[in-house]
């Protein structure tokens, strides 16, 4: 089996695990997790594409992992502090108790 | 340089003996390559291991003698002349106490702790220069290595704390977490500073950068002092050691993380915070204090390696002083200080260090850079004396 | 090749014990897991900076975010048995298997792979990221900083209502 097409399964199979956490988890911080996973499956894909793919001079896949980490970074940090304010307010971070807009 | 005309039995090279013995026997044996390249390598690591932990031994001992002396005690004096067989007979309770694992624990997580604890601070030891001759793992991104090895630490801590299933390691370890995030951020940013300036991350590299006397080391220059002295405050804290010792604090949460481990589990935590210990005092030593480089050009004929663990020593005795003398702080005021006073002044000495980088050494550098970390930094005292130092206590019940 | 065959079923396990595990707590220490795994492999391909960082920052600095926040709003035990939603795993695959198709048909098609390793010089990745990239490092640097400021403004609002 060659690298790439591994490593794109690879990254295929995490990514599909990451959107079934995030349409299946209740708890806030574990949808989360799932986007996480989704990242970081895009991650490979980049590095896998530098590596395997046709020559890149200009580290075009590593510099894009990089500047995706940081930003993966300030995502969790945001979004855990969003999660951590609406507990304060409901002590609850069940999405599906979180529906006082549902009209 | 190859291998053949280094002198076997010099001093500089005496770390380096196991390791080319062994290379030479297997070599002279007939063995293949790799297999003389791998038993090298592993006597290589075994040599910093066993020196470390003999230093760890006698770091408990020293320890306990200086913590004595300092609060006018005597100190352990029963097991050998001076208590200097204390340490074996530690061992040997550690290791013959029963290992007591609570019914509400998670098994594979509380096993798995301990280890994890010990694990990053070894391969951090691993990439730190301690001789010119003598750097482990040479690897090219060594400060980057030990950083992200290091991270590790906060997922064990939280393992321990969580899988013992009880409280007191429960909060031990939220306190032990949220110190070492918000310490970290000042260490990494005011080692960036010494990257900036040297253009490596690798850590022998930075060192010979700092040769030439001790006016050459970073520690000496305008940003460098500022920045250096964060990150000793910075290594207190990343120890977790007194005044920096709430996590395990004993008086407030038994021993926090580690209240539920007993026997060699506890011995392993132990371990790894010396170890841990040695590796950040080290680093410290490396960016800072020139590492290896001594002091005043013209001493060739001494050792590197010496100068190395002598400066060590002096930094670990300097952690073992102001344990004897600071007393704990609360964790608000840790947090405070951290946020608004260590990662502010942190930042400033990126500026500085970029000017510095440029500008090269030199009195008209001196000028402009020194006002630019000074300055600030006698503000924030102040600012951080008035305004954010907590109200003055009243005293309810004891006032009259 | 053969460290790749051996690290991809490991990182998949550990996302999908991330995914699977009832226990918040257990599904977190997977995902470090699974990410540190991750690192490997990327440490694997040769890009030796990015595994790093990927372990500094997402073993040491995200892993260690969300562990932290499941242990502030954990209020008892049962509440940690409801991590899922039993009734909606059959929609949740339903969405997830055509894009997990699609994903796997587009990445069978890839052409065979070139074998030869590129370098990943240190300094040459600094300047490209500093020259070329300069304008987006910078836009990083404004969001990180406002992301700072973000969270602390969060930390002190609720200080006046602390039970």
């Amino acid at each position: 089996m060659n690298p790439l097409a591994l490593l794109l399964t690879l990254s295929s199979v995490m990514f599909a695990l990451g959107l079934l956490a995030v349409l299946t988890r209740r708890n806030a911080i574990l949808i989360l997790v799932g986007i996480e996973l989704m990242l970081n499956a895009a991650n490979i894909n980049f590095i896998a594409f530098w590596r395997y793919g046709p020559p890149d001079l200009e580290m075009a896949g590593p510099i894009f992992v990089l500047f995706s980490i940081a930003i993966a970074a300030a995502e969790a940090a945001v979004g855990l502090a969003i999660i951590l304010m609406v507990f304060r307010l409901r002590r609850t971070t069940d999405l599906n108790q979180l529906d006082s807009l549902h009209g | 340089m190859s291998k053949d005309n280094i002198p076997l039995w010099s001093p500089e090279h005496l770390p380096l003996l196991p390791q080319r013995l062994v290379e030479m026997i297997l070599a002279n044996l007939g063995a293949p390559e790799w297999l003389v390249s791998i038993s090298g390598f592993m006597v290589a690591a075994s040599t910093v291991l066993a020196v470390f932990m003999t230093a760890f031994a006698l770091l408990s001992l020293i320890e306990r003698k200086t913590l004595a002396r300092a609060q006018n005690r005597i100190g352990p004096n029963r097991a050998g002349w001076f208590g200097i067989l204390q340490p074996v007979a530690d061992g040997i309770k550690m290791l013959t106490k029963e290992d007591i694992v609570p019914a509400r624990a998670v098994k594979l997580l509380h096993l798995l702790a301990p280890i994890l604890i010990v694990l990053p601070a070894i391969l951090a030891l691993g990439v730190i220069p301690y001789g010119r001759e003598w750097t482990p793992v040479p690897l090219e991104l060594g400060l980057l290595f030990f950083f992200a090895v290091g991270s590790m630490t906060e997922l064990s801590v939280f393992m321990a704390g969580w899988a013992s299933g009880s409280k007191f390691p429960m909060l031990g370890a939220m306190r032990a977490i949220s110190q070492m995030v918000s310490y970290e951020l000042p260490l990494i940013i005011t080692a960036l500073g010494v990257v900036m300036v040297s253009g490596t991350l690798s850590l022998p590299e930075i060192v010979q950068q700092q040769g030439g006397g001790f006016w050459h080391w970073n520690v000496c220059t305008p940003w460098g002092i500022v920045a250096g002295l964060l990150f000793y405050v910075c290594t207190i804290a990343e120890a977790n050691r007194c005044p920096f010792d709430l996590p395990e604090g004993e008086s407030e949460i038994v021993a926090g993380h580690m209240t539920e481990y007993s026997g060699f589990k506890y011995a392993l935590f132990f371990m790894g915070e010396y170890l841990g210990l040695f590796a950040i005092a080290g680093l410290f030593v490396t960016l800072f204090l020139g590492g290896w480089q001594a002091p005043l050009p013209g001493l060739g004929l001494v050792p590197t390696w010496l100068w190395f663990f002598g400066k060590l020593a002096l930094v670990i005795f300097s952690y073992l002083w102001i344990r004897a003398t600071f007393p704990r702080l609360r964790i608000d005021q840790l947090m405070r200080f951290a946020w608004l006073c260590m990662i502010p002044m942190a930042l400033l000495t990126l500026p500085a260090a970029a000017i510095w980088h440029y500008m090269g050494r030199g009195p008209l550098s001196w000028m402009v850079v020194l006002p630019l970390v000074l300055v600030p930094w006698v503000l924030v005292a102040v600012i951080f004396n008035k305004r954010l130092a907590p109200a003055t206590r009243t005293y309810r019940f004891a006032d009259g | 090749m053969a460290s790749l065959l051996i690290l991809s079923p490991l990182v998949l396990l550990a996302a999908l014990g991330a995914v699977w595990m009832a226990r918040p707590v257990h599904a977190a220490l997977l995902l470090a897991l699974a990410l540190a795994l991750n690192a490997v492999l990327y440490l694997a391909m040769g890009a030796d900076f990015i595994g790093l960082v990927q372990f500094a920052v997402y073993v040491g600095a995200v892993a260690v975010l969300i562990v932290f926040s499941l242990l502030i709003t954990r209020q008892s035990d049962e509440t940690e048995e409801i991590a899922r939603r039993p009734k909606a795993l059959v929609p949740g695959l339903l969405c997830t298997l055509p894009v997990l198709a699609v994903l796997l048909i587009t990445a069978s098609k890839v052409p065979a792979a070139s074998d030869e390793a590129p370098a990943l010089p240190l300094k040459k990745l600094g300047e490209i990221l500093f020259t070329t990239h300069a304008p987006a490092v910078l836009a990083v640097a404004v969001l990180l900083t406002a992301v700072l400021i973000g969270a602390a403004l969060f930390a002190r609002e609720t200080k006046p209502n602390d039970p």
